[in-house]
């Protein structure tokens, strides 16, 4: 029986053949240009000069770095992440536009790494996000790390890599998980909810009691005041 | 001519103009990694970029302006690709004219400048600001260059500058007759591609890539399309103006690259100016060459 059960089952593909080919073609084409966008916290992100310059040349699989969250694909994590940083790379992943991808390089976002004592670090990467690839090693060399992003490409060109949906599917489990780090006022600018409502990505793990949390203590967002260096006077009440 | 060929040339003008400027954009990546020692991107990279962009699940807008923008200034160079004649093809270039074209490729500028402007990114504005300021910096010496070129031609219209050239043969090509003048064009162009030494608006490490900074999705995609078309529409317009447009598609085509792996080389090999710098430099040498080159024209 259990031999039985371990027999693949090919789902027949439904709807518009033509469609469909061009579902395959937009998979296709995210496989093979890849932004990146490395948050270089720890040791792990001296091997990614190597990884992009004239040795390992990451651009000939369509791999390339980027500056600002809103124009990557990948979120790459090297190294350990304290709990200040962890506050900035969850706000940089949401601002991010899907699909995205996150992936931890290096030990310390696996476990923790050899900060596994320490107070101050946040030890599983996966519990504040959703984590599609890790490469361990400490630190993992270019090939590693090359190779790593080829399994990746592979994933996203099966259409295995959505785990950039489970972040809206399960947005109380990964919010709980914040707020037990950074109290329950905890709130970024980047209103989920709305955006899960609004790209149908509602799922049974997207509200409770984590998200009830974060509407009592929810401020609407206000615009930056606008000043001009330390010369002009504070206001008087 | 016929409504129906005009319309069928309207159209397959820009779509021309976009797998060239495709071509192109690979032709500067592989410039740069073989500068770099490197191999570089696939040769259907650009058009996986773009497909990839225009097909990411969440696009973040900000709001009316910001939509509007990208499409101007995909517009603006969209228009200006009706303007410029290619062999075969003429388009509405006779009624346009050179100064009309001179005025659409301002208007992608612009319209990057609105869509950024709503963004209210601060690296954003920072970046339109040099932006604008590096457009007033190379529009002066592009001005004096295109007016010389006009002057020595005695009409606007780009299809008789043309047809002048390749009717004389090479000793009439502009770059001939006007070698100054098309230095100082090429120093221009150079400037007007945004490229290193001249790159102050992008600038990644500095200001986070500037206008793009808050493009992500199908607006990003918008950016990459204008790519295509302001390397294109640049490089046709020298070949235009200096190199005797093309009799056929094959020297038209090895023209325009030509023309456009010289700015390209040079940029990969160098940092970049301040925006001062930049704008002292284009005020002095282009335009005094210009100027000279003016002078012997007249």
């Amino acid at each position: 029986m259990s031999r039985l059960q371990k027999i693949p089952v090919v789902e027949e593909k439904k709807g518009n053949p033509l469609a469909r080919v061009f579902d395959d073609l937009v998979r296709f084409c995210r496989s093979r240009s890849l932004f990146i966008l490395h948050y270089c916290t720890g040791c792990g992100a001296i091997e990614l000069p190597p990884a992009m310059t004239s040795r390992f040349d990451m651009e000939r699989l369509g791999i390339q770095p980027m500056v600002s969250p809103r124009q990557a694909d990948i979120l790459l994590i090297t190294g350990y992440v304290s709990i200040k940083t962890l506050k900035r790379v969850i706000l940089t992943y949401e601002q991010m536009g899907s699909p995205k991808y996150v992936v931890g390089i290096c030990s310390c976002t696996v476990n923790g790494g050899m900060y596994w004592q320490s107070y101050a670090t946040a030890k599983k990467l996966d519990e504040y996000m959703p984590v599609d690839l890790y490469i361990a090693g400490c630190m993992p060399r270019p090939e590693a790390v090359i190779s790593g992003l080829q399994k990746l490409m592979d994933r996203i060109n099966s259409g295995e890599a959505d785990s950039w949906q489970d972040y809206y599917r399960n947005y109380d489990y990964y919010l709980g998980n914040q707020q037990k780090l950074f109290g329950e006022d905890w709130q970024t600018p980047t209103d989920i909810i709305t955006e899960a409502k609004h790209y149908e990505l509602m799922g049974e793990g997207t509200l409770g009691q984590h998200t009830r949390l974060l509407e009592q203590h929810q401020k609407p967002l206000e615009a930056l005041e606008m000043r001009l260096g330390h010369n002009i006077k504070e206001p008087v009440e | 001519m016929a409504p129906i060929e005009l319309l069928i040339e309207l159209t397959l003008m820009p779509l021309i103009a976009f797998i060239v400027g495709m071509m192109m954009v690979l032709m500067m990546r592989r410039i740069a990694a073989r500068i770099q020692r490197r191999i570089g991107p696939p040769f259907f990279q650009p058009l996986y970029d773009i497909i990839k962009l225009h097909g990411k699940r969440t696009q973040v807008s900000h709001g009316l302006i910001h939509d509007i923008g990208i499409v101007m200034a995909m517009g603006g160079y969209i228009a200006a690709e009706t303007l410029l004649p290619v062999p075969g093809m003429n388009g509405i270039a006779e009624k346009g004219g050179l100064i009309t074209l001179l005025y659409l490729m301002m208007i992608p500028s612009l319209g990057l400048a609105l869509g950024v402007g709503q963004c209210a990114n601060p690296n954003g504005s920072i970046g339109i600001a040099r932006a604008l300021t590096a457009m007033l910096a190379y529009d002066i010496p592009l001005v004096i260059v295109i007016f010389g070129v006009a002057y020595a031609a005695g009409t606007t219209n780009l299809v008789e500058i043309i047809a002048t050239q390749q009717a004389g043969g090479f000793a009439t090509w502009g770059v001939v007759e006007m070698p100054l003048l098309a230095i100082a064009g090429l120093i221009a162009m150079h400037a007007s591609l945004g490229k290193q030494p001249f790159e102050i608006y992008i600038a990644p490490a500095e200001i986070a890539t500037g206008p793009m900074v808050e493009m992500s999705g199908k607006y990003l995609g918008g950016l990459f399309v204008m790519q295509c078309f302001q390397l294109y529409t640049t490089s046709v317009l020298y070949v235009s103006l200096f190199l005797g447009g093309g009799t056929t598609w094959f020297d038209f085509l090895i023209k325009s690259f030509l023309v456009l792996a010289i700015p390209v080389s040079i940029a990969y090999l160098f940092p970049r100016y301040r925006t001062e710098d930049l704008l002292r430099l284009m005020w002095k040498w282009p335009v005094m060459l210009g100027l000279i080159g003016l002078a012997f024209v007249m």
